[in-house]
């Protein structure tokens, strides 16, 4: 009985842990952090070394904002704002953005 | 049975990106100017909708087509130099010349 329980709040902790963002608290985020660089909503980069991030993957996004965050991918400009992002803010952020239109699409 | 024929085929493509970026390397020091045979070797993952990495995080991959034509460059340029880091990239961009980069991006970047 007890290793049901555990097992249960296992299952548990791994549902929150893969609980998608919130795209509207994203959009607020994305006003503040990114929107100078690629556009509220990430449609529109200033300049053309910044990707579009509108309708691209969510987990794509969250994984390179954590990478920024880490260090594993090094950008002076993305780790200094990748660095004050919670991990829930990492994912509401990359749910805004996935949830937006865009051009980008599989291309062969 | 289409579709696994294209998965086959993607799955091919991605062997053959880790199995030959010596050989591609001779080809563009030959001056061959086309890039269809590298493109091929994106084909297998960007090209599929919906097609996820294995290894080393699942995640799915980018969409590339549409993108900025200068990240795409600068992107392929970090991974041939392993600035930026992901093995099945780091193997496929060892392999490109600065030319075929720029029109490599020109071709994703600039497709509808």
């Amino acid at each position: 009985m007890k290793r049901l329980v555990l097992a249960a709040a296992a299952l548990a902790l791994c549902g929150a842990a893969q609980a998608a963002g919130n795209a509207q608290a994203g959009k607020q985020k994305a006003a503040q952090v990114c929107a100078a660089c690629h556009g509220p909503a990430g449609d529109k980069p200033t300049a053309p070394e910044n990707p579009i991030l509108a309708g691209q993957h969510a987990d794509y996004l969250a994984r390179a904002l954590q990478d920024y965050k880490s260090g594993k991918r090094a950008n002076p400009v993305m780790k200094g704002f990748a660095a004050t992002l919670s991990r829930q803010d990492i994912d509401d952020l990359a749910a805004w953005f996935a949830s937006q239109p865009s051009g980008l699409h599989a291309q062969r | 049975m289409f579709l696994r024929s294209r998965y086959f085929a993607a799955a091919a493509c991605a062997l053959l990106a880790c199995a030959s970026p010596a050989a591609l390397a001779q080809g563009a020091k030959a001056g061959d100017a086309s890039i269809r045979g590298q493109l091929s070797l994106c084909a297998g993952c960007h090209g599929i909708p919906g097609y996820k990495t294995a290894y080393p995080v699942v995640y799915h991959v980018p969409k590339i087509g549409g993108q900025s034509p200068t990240y795409i460059a600068n992107a392929l340029k970090a991974y041939r130099s392993g600035d930026r880091q992901h093995p099945s990239m780091r193997g496929i961009a060892a392999s490109l010349s600065d030319a075929q980069i720029e029109q490599i991006a020109a071709y994703y970047g600039g497709g509808k």
